[in-house]
């Protein structure tokens, strides 16, 4: 077969990338009004890459996200309208309002959460992976990761084990140039992250992250690999975040016209439009229309968060013990 | 500021080279960018050892000039060794094939002597289309590498070294590669092993490694133990780089005349449809027939195109000079300028351009 992507696929990539954008946009405006609590961090700017990734998986398989998750879980399949009273911290949250943008997961949807530790999602895809491989489910886990979290031991040892024991288990690196304020440039050793998948034994690529299709076809064959009982193997996806680290951030780290520069020129939606467009693929038009619905969702989804309710005191201790008798 | 009046080399290893999708999709290995400047550490003691003075490399944010930096200094500390000076270009970085475009014309306009390439066929290709009469000593670090030499480092240095200093006329130890223009919508790129017309609409992760995506092959040379694309020419009609033709390869899906295996990627062995094999004449524009596509270059797509873009190609002898390794050191041990150098480096000769 040759690589071929359907019309109904290509609008699918274009909402779910338009759907993050328009929510982390509008994260960025709410957040200023100080009803949002606790930190944020956005994911504007990375679409592609959790877009590429997701589009392949089933609701079964798996995701480990990062702090900076709401991608993630958009792309996995999570509800704008819970996942933004959860970051509201509201009780129609998915988390009930207790997790907030750091702890946003839903398990019923494979998605096994943002997370506040750096690389702290590399043990839970092993856990994952195991777990497929033991009951020859064909599962596949992922872990995003970013530059700052792939010199965590988490992830080093998490690489050595799914390499090990075969696991089917995929590791995207987001190198997003910054750990914090950090540059990899500076912090990672090797340069790039995928040299280090030789060291443990695993095969290993660089994509351009601005470019769903690259994106796409990269997390493709990593994906049938690992269903196939290939095996793990790392891709790392070179890309920029829009806004800080967190929300607040003044970035005094990056050049004066650095994000301006990456909006004008490297914007996932932008390149896709005018690919899909000049090969009449799709129309203006129909990528317009996705546009206003997912402006519109966005927006229903602020407003169902801001009229939800807090949690009350009584709340307090519910979802947070379990007994296993 | 470059003292142009040091005897110069320029080195150009690219960050990008052999890391792409072919590692997932076949049994490509990762080249480490550790390694890339373990080999231009390995150049850098070469050229020194002919008393290379200065070193031009093209900056980058991926670890390549940081390793070289940290070498050089741990060098200086350590080693009485002569090393030339290594002089990063002052450049903005992009992190596209801009980077070395930029950075080959800033080293023409320095006047350095040769310019040494660390990359794969692609980086070649960048490198072609900006250096002119510089001649080129290549080095392999991608991954269907056909172009480039795949050779130890050290050696490499030692010819680029001979070629800066050794007094050799460029007729004696370079070669006058081919090359494939393509033109399209204004455009014009070159190729310098092949030119690939892909059913993929898109350029996405750039490799070519599914048979059933190849609407034809255009190639300068096809070697029989090549790996690559231009292998499947290779196994059907050998064309050799001095040959004044080529070769176009065109595959037939539905009907083909004939099949070949051939080694398309790092142990992928595909076997491919053949409609018809072609000599490739000099100067002959030939109209790329296709609604839509890819056009690949020296293994990697890299315009997206569709039938008004008007796509064609066209061979010449017009590519870039590159230095014999082998030929060089031949040369050089046969008139004692090795012998020489036991207990003092080359006197800068001044070159004899052909």
């Amino acid at each position: 077969m040759t690589t071929e992507i359907s019309k109904e696929l290509l609008l699918r990539a274009y909402r779910m990338m338009r759907r993050i954008r328009d929510f982390e946009e509008r994260v960025h405006v709410e957040f200023a009004t100080g009803e949002i609590p606790g930190f944020v961090h956005l994911y504007a700017g990375e679409e592609a890459s959790a877009t590429g990734v997701c589009l392949h998986l089933r609701k079964e398989d798996y995701v480990a996200s990062t702090h900076r998750g709401h991608g993630h879980c958009i792309a996995k399949g999570m509800a704008l309208r819970s996942m933004m009273a959860e970051i509201y911290g509201k009780k129609s949250g998915i988390c009930g309002g207790k997790g907030g943008s750091m702890h946003v997961a839903d398990l019923a949807l494979g998605m096994m959460g943002a997370n506040g530790i750096v690389g702290g999602g590399g043990p839970l895809i092993c856990g994952a992976a195991l777990a497929a491989k033991i009951k020859k489910t064909d599962n596949v886990a992922i872990c995003f990761f970013g530059d700052g979290g792939s010199n965590q031991g988490t992830i080093l040892e998490s690489l050595n084990l799914a390499s090990v024991m075969q696991l089917p288990a995929i590791f995207v690196a987001e190198n997003n140039g910054y750990a914090e304020s950090t540059s990899s440039r500076w912090a990672v050793a090797t340069g790039n992250i995928a040299d280090r998948g030789a060291a443990f034994g695993m095969p290993a690529a660089i994509v351009d992250g601005h470019d769903f299709f690259a994106v796409y076809e990269a997390a493709g064959e990593s994906i049938k690999r690992a269903r196939s009982g290939g095996g793990p193997s790392l891709i790392e996806v070179k890309v920029n975040r829009y806004f800080g680290h967190f929300e607040g951030d003044q970035q005094s780290y990056r050049g004066a016209d650095e994000v301006k520069k990456l909006r004008e020129t490297k914007d996932c939606l932008v390149l896709f439009r005018g690919r899909v467009t000049k090969q009449n693929l799709l129309t203006n038009k129909e990528l317009d229309e996705i546009d206003a619905e997912a402006s519109d969702e966005v927006q229903d989804a602020v407003a169902f968060a801001k009229q939800s309710p807090k949690p009350q005191a009584s709340d307090l201790l519910t979802d947070v013990y379990i007994t296993y008798a | 500021m470059v003292d142009s009046q040091k005897l110069l080399v320029g080195i150009i290893a690219n960050p990008e080279s052999g890391c792409d999708i072919r590692r997932l999709v076949s049994c490509a290995s990762v080249f480490p960018t550790s390694e890339k400047v373990s080999m231009v550490v390995r150049v850098l003691a070469a050229l020194g050892s002919f008393g290379v003075e200065g070193a031009l490399m093209m900056p980058d944010k991926s670890g390549i000039a940081a390793g070289v930096l940290r070498a050089t200094l741990s060098h200086a500390a350590t080693s009485g060794e002569p090393w030339p000076e290594v002089q990063f270009l002052d450049q903005k970085i992009e992190h596209t094939a801009d980077d070395t475009r930029t950075a080959v014309r800033a080293m023409l306009s320095a006047g350095v002597r040769t310019i040494v390439v660390l990359g794969g066929d692609g980086t070649h290709r960048v490198v072609a289309s900006e250096c002119g009469a510089t001649p080129l000593v290549t080095l392999s670090t991608g991954t269907n590498n056909t172009f480039p030499d795949l050779r130890e480092a050290t050696i490499a240095g030692l010819a680029a070294g001979l070629c800066a200093t050794g007094g050799f006329a460029l007729s004696e130890i370079c070669r006058r590669n081919k090359r494939l223009n393509v033109h399209f919508a204004n455009r014009h790129e070159v190729a310098l092993v092949e030119v690939a017309i892909c059913r993929n609409r898109y350029i996405g992760s750039r490799a070519v490694w599914k048979p059933d995506d190849l609407s034809e092959i255009f190639v300068t040379f096809a070697e029989c133990d090549s790996i690559g694309l231009s292998s499947i020419a290779g196994l059907l009609r050998p064309t050799s780089r001095d040959a004044a033709e080529g070769c176009s390869v065109w595959f037939n899906h539905k009907n083909p005349v004939s099949w070949v295996s051939a080694p398309i990627a790092p142990g992928l062995i595909r076997n491919m449809p053949i409609g018809s094999v072609r000599p490739l004449p000099l100067g002959q524009q030939i109209a790329i027939d296709a609604e839509y596509g890819t056009i690949a270059l020296d293994g990697e797509r890299e315009f997206e195109f569709t039938a008004a873009d008007k796509a064609s190609v066209s061979l010449d002898m017009d590519g870039p000079l590159t230095v014999d390794v082998r030929r060089t050191l031949e040369l050089a041990a046969g008139r004692g300028l090795l012998a020489s150098r036991i207990s003092h480096t080359l006197t800068h000769k001044k070159r004899t351009t052909e």
